[in-house]
């Protein structure tokens, strides 16, 4: 006796472009030789940074909200995150880095960012 | 040989009806205290996932499903002998026994919903762009300017989530109803609002599939994926410390199984 499983769905073609945006980001398994450790490894890197980048930001922003920075201190944040948004893009292009490759997944915990 | 694992379920008997699995071969339980392990031969190890093993692989466990509680084991789980898997078990028995009896005659479904996150986002930009007078940023310098923008984009994003909540919740409450436990993945992409997987008892099914049926047509702009009933890959739950039984506690189970086989009439533990 089987269990007859079904799948029901009037979008198959939507929903398969929808997981396979989820699963093509991140690699099974580390796929890591001579020739492309350099870039494995700026990968790990800037993706940390990157998510420290979105902290910090996300953190700014909250203050913002809560009225808690004053107009001196918007404009040195606003500098900094500009700043280290453009550095960021600097050292993407330099390897050849997409956005939604910088993340991580962390197995049971679901991805980084 | 390279044992190809697909299962571990609750009985340490002879699997009786004949079930192929992967290369076709035949699938077989290694029996370990009162569990087994459902395994077939590999010739040669797998070189790349196809549809047909993978269908071969969900198949062997949907057929066992018909008559054991199954823990499924993840596609492409390969031991090296029979010694190996027996030595797996013995280290993960406890666990595979909780999980046994927790997940004895239920099963997983799986909803999957897409929302016009484009029309969703479109709506919030224009609301906010009434109340532009509200920002606590005044225009400026090309920091603030760039302050602005961020902020903007983060009161977007902030209410996008709030919007992705609020929907999930209330179909969550429908579905919750008739399901033991779950798993729910909010926004995996922007347009998949929900991916989530329900363990439903075996007699709440079609309850859960009405609920199903109520939630897709109380919001019918959104685009519905069910499916079921699966084995409950997501629901397995094993923690990575090795919970080995002591000597006196795995004489004292074998003791008991021997009784309890006994007293059904069996006379053989081992395969």
């Amino acid at each position: 006796m089987a269990l007859n499983s079904v799948v029901e769905t009037d979008f198959p073609e939507e929903f398969i472009e929808e997981m396979e945006k989820t699963d093509g980001v991140l690699p099974k398994k580390i796929d890591a030789n001579p020739e492309n450790v350099e870039k494995g490894l700026a990968k790990l890197v800037l993706t940390l940074i990157e998510l420290l980048r979105k902290l910090l930001e996300k953190q700014a922003m909250r203050r913002v909200e809560a009225g808690s920075l004053s107009e001196e201190e918007i404009e040195k944040v606003g500098e900094t995150l500009m700043k280290l948004e453009n550095k960021m893009k600097e050292l993407k292009q330099i390897f050849d880095l997409e956005d939604e490759e910088l993340n991580l997944n962390l197995g049971p915990l679901g991805d980084l960012m | 040989m390279a044992l190809y694992i697909y299962g571990i379920i609750d009985s340490s008997d002879r699997i009786n009806e004949p079930i192929y699995g992967l290369d076709g071969a035949c699938v077989y339980n290694i029996s370990y205290c009162d569990i087994g392990g459902v395994v077939s031969e590999l010739s040669e190890q797998l070189q790349n996932v196809t549809k047909n093993s993978v269908l071969a692989h969900e198949e062997v466990i949907e057929r066992l499903m018909g008559h054991f509680t199954v823990l499924p084991v993840k596609f492409d789980t390969v031991f090296d002998g029979r010694d190996c898997v027996l030595s797996m078990m013995q280290s993960y028995y406890r666990h595979f026994k909780d999980n046994l009896n927790r997940l004895r005659d239920k099963f997983e479904f799986g909803v999957k919903v897409i929302w016009p996150a484009d029309k969703i986002k479109k709506r919030i930009r224009n609301s906010h762009k009434k109340n532009e007078h509200e920002m606590p940023i005044p225009d400026g310098s090309s920091n603030k300017k760039f302050m602005r923008k961020k902020l903007e984009k983060y009161r977007i994003n902030e209410e996008f989530e709030k919007k992705a909540n609020k929907f999930i919740n209330v179909m969550d409450i429908f579905f919750s109803k008739f399901a033991v436990e779950k798993t729910l993945k909010k926004l995996k992409t922007e347009n998949l609002l929900l991916d989530a997987a329900y363990l439903v008892e075996k007699d709440r099914q079609d309850d859960f599939k009405e609920a199903f049926e109520h939630v897709k047509s109380s919001q019918p702009d959104f685009k519905y994926l069910f499916s079921g009933p699966w084995p409950a890959y997501n629901f397995v739950i094993l923690s990575n410390k090795n919970d080995l039984l002591k000597d006196s506690e795995q004489e004292d189970l074998f003791d008991r199984v021997i009784q309890q086989r006994e007293l059904v009439g069996v006379d053989k533990i081992w395969h």
